[in-house]
């Protein structure tokens, strides 16, 4: 580079300093992180702003006579709730299926995460690559119907068991209908979340444990498995916190007999016009997803959700 | 009108009086011509500024069609306004509604074309405008007037029957006679209501063995009988739902509205209705507007209620839904003449069930949360 040229980049870069030290002084700089950090607490203000007016709402009881909501505070729509065995049965159906739904995408989601990071090939990570993120080009209700394509009544399956002289069988608008649907939308999730963790885990180590006389299956259950736990963890919560609140799967797939809690909150605001009704059950869903995400994150730690990772003090 | 008859009959009359007279009799001729046209007398020359478009809430499918066909391309023609549709569901545009009205804000449309007790509960809260003393009220048969609200915060524009639709296929010797039919064990699986149970509840207390005088008293034997059904594995879903659903060979029987049965079956869907010996529900649609629209705009939102509710407009808008109207002398689609499920006299709604608006208001969402109750079970 000519001198003549350096000279100038360097003319450039002491002006913009200047500008720099004229808007945001030296003595500024320590703010600089919060600076950084407002927009965040901007977005979270305002979610808990959000909440409190759902907090407020559910506290307010609707007065058919008039269809506004009281001016005075009453545990009114929580004794509602308490009285309707329906709302502690939808309770029950939306934790077990987020439950079931993160046990089995952990199941699948680590075996396809270990070959993706692990394979020698590059054609084959691209493939997995393009397979993990191609669900995401695509919206949860486009994947619902295509299910309803498959399972329907003259979908493909019971088309291929007619050919066969078999059926047709019951495969739509049932419960384990919803959970399935819900498993192909959160595996790619729970990839993206493993991924990290089993990268992070030396190849050197595994080696090792080879090299020490153990099977794969040991190598796997007593030295990946344990190291790849942040990853564990942040996949289980991510998993579990989304189908926990999913709306459309039960929507479209459970025929509306399946109905999940956030399929009730909004019956609670549109079919019954009753908006107390509706924040009572938001709030109790909050309460409950986030007592389950606290006890697993006291339990296991925060995994890679967390700000202390892995070898870091 | 005096004053130019005046300024005709005067001794000495200018060219510039003359052309000024002349022009305001041209006017008030015109405003008497859009009288013809549906909108009644009241439409001044000097009406308020037309804004570019009115947004009127509508459902999908044929009855947009209807709408459009009936009533907003004749608005259109007449005043030059644009109307356009939102498809906004009735229950989810009640709450923007609603928050909209409550925070003195402009509401989202103009027009909501709306179930008669969703409108009712609107009236309810204070936040429709007044109707009345809109010329094409005048007329009408009683079923346009709301009951139990004063004046016409809403007004209502047709009636409708949830009939027990079925797969002809799947009834080679006829229709069935009765709601029983849907406790059969060979249609387990196969078929549907809303997923609410609206339009099934009063059918379901006398299938169940109940009275009508003993709701909403005594619901437990619509609920008994929607108990029994439960073990059937009913399909539960909304307007658009049972179109597919018939057409995907999903079900052979469903409790539903008359316009969407006949809609499918006009798309080739081999599918027929009928109205059983315990009776069917028969609801009504309404039109209300929503306070807190500017000036003009809300004149011009009730002259677009006023002109759907002329004879002109509800002949098309109507037909096409295959409803009865609220305009006397309508013609019934020639399908639909002697159809139990179009009441145009006083003995057809002997065989349907009619439950007073206030009572729905106040009972629906009980209904709505009992039958959830049963079939989320």
């Amino acid at each position: 580079m000519s001198s003549y040229r350096a000279s100038l980049i360097l003319r450039l870069l002491d002006g913009l300093e200047a500008v720099r030290a004229a808007l945001w002084p030296t003595g500024a700089a320590r703010a600089v992180p919060y600076v950084f950090l407002a927009p965040a607490v901007l977005l979270v203000f305002l979610l808990a702003l959000g909440m409190l007016y759902v907090g407020d709402s559910s506290l307010r009881v609707l007065d058919r006579s008039t269809f506004q909501q009281s001016e005075t505070y009453s545990l009114g729509n929580y004794a509602l709730i308490a009285e309707r065995t329906v709302y502690l049965r939808i309770l029950w159906r939306s934790l077990l299926a987020a439950v079931v739904v993160s046990l089995v995408t952990l199941a699948l989601g680590v075996p396809y995460a270990y070959v993706m990071v692990r394979t020698a090939s590059s054609a084959l990570r691209k493939l997995l690559l393009i397979g993990l993120f191609l669900p995401f080009l695509i919206g949860q209700v486009v994947r619902a119907y295509g299910w309803l394509i498959v399972l329907g009544h003259q979908g493909l399956i019971n088309s291929g068991l007619g050919v066969l002289g078999l059926g047709p069988l019951k495969l739509i608008y049932t419960y384990p209908t919803v959970v399935v649907g819900l498993i192909q939308y959160m595996l790619p999730f729970a990839v993206l979340m493993l991924a990290p963790a089993i990268t992070a885990i030396p190849e050197d180590v595994e080696s090792a444990s080879d090299g020490l006389g153990a099977r794969w299956w040991q190598t796997l259950w007593y030295v990946v498995l344990p190291m790849a736990k942040p990853g564990l963890v942040a996949a289980s919560v991510v998993v579990f916190t989304i189908t926990l609140t999913d709306f459309a799967m039960p929507e479209i797939l459970g025929g509306g007999g399946n109905d999940f809690i956030a399929n009730a909150i909004h019956d609670g605001f549109f079919a019954v016009s009753d908006a107390g009704l509706g924040s009572a059950l938001a709030v109790l869903l909050v309460l409950i997803g986030s007592t389950c995400v606290t006890v697993l994150f006291a339990l296991l730690g925060t995994g890679t959700l967390g700000l202390k990772q892995r070898g870091t003090a | 009108m005096k004053k130019s008859i005046e300024l005709l009959a005067g001794p000495r009359l200018s060219r510039r009086a003359f052309l000024g007279s002349g022009s305001r009799l041209a006017l008030g001729v015109a405003a008497f011509g859009m009288a013809g046209a549906g909108f009644g007398h009241g439409v001044l020359a000097d009406e308020p500024a037309k804004p570019d478009e009115i947004i009127v809430r509508a459902w999908g499918g044929v009855w947009v069609e209807a709408l459009d066909a009936g009533v907003s391309q004749g608005f259109t023609k007449a005043t030059g306004i644009k109307v356009r549709h939102d498809l906004t569901e009735d229950n989810e545009i009640q709450p923007k509604l609603w928050a909209a009205v409550a925070q003195g804000r402009t509401p989202p449309i103009h027009v909501n074309w709306d179930t008669s007790t969703n409108a009712t509960k609107s009236a309810l809260r204070g936040v429709a405008e007044d109707l009345s003393g809109m010329s094409n009220l005048d007329g009408l048969l009683p079923v346009a007037k709301p009951v139990g609200l004063d004046g016409y915060p809403i007004v209502n524009v047709y009636s409708y029957v949830y009939v027990l639709a079925y797969r002809d296929e799947a009834f080679p010797d006829g229709a069935p006679d009765s709601w029983q039919v849907l406790l059969d064990p060979k249609f387990k699986g196969r078929v549907a209501l809303y997923d609410d149970g609206i339009g099934f509840h009063p059918a379901a207390q006398v299938a169940g063995g109940g009275s009508l005088a003993d709701i909403p008293g005594n619901m437990q034997p619509a609920w008994d009988f929607i108990r029994k059904l439960k073990t059937q594995e009913p399909l539960l879903g909304e307007d658009p739902d049972f179109t597919n659903w018939f057409q995907q060979g999903e079900i052979d029987l469903a409790c539903t509205i008359l316009s969407n049965a006949r809609e499918a079956k006009m798309n080739g869907i081999k599918v027929s209705w009928t109205v059983p010996q315990e009776g069917a529900d028969v609801e009504t649609d309404a039109l209300w507007v929503p306070k807190g629209l500017p000036e003009n705009e809300l004149y011009w939102a009730k002259q677009y209620v006023n002109y759907s509710l002329s004879k002109d407009a509800q002949q098309v808008w109507t037909s096409k839904l295959g409803l009865p109207g609220v305009a006397p002398g309508l013609t019934p689609p020639e399908d639909l003449v002697g159809d139990p499920a179009y009441p145009t006299q006083p003995e057809d709604f002997k065989r349907l069930i009619s439950i007073p608006t206030p009572v729905r208001v106040e009972y629906e969402s009980d209904w709505f949360a009992k039958f959830n109750e049963i079939m989320q079970g």
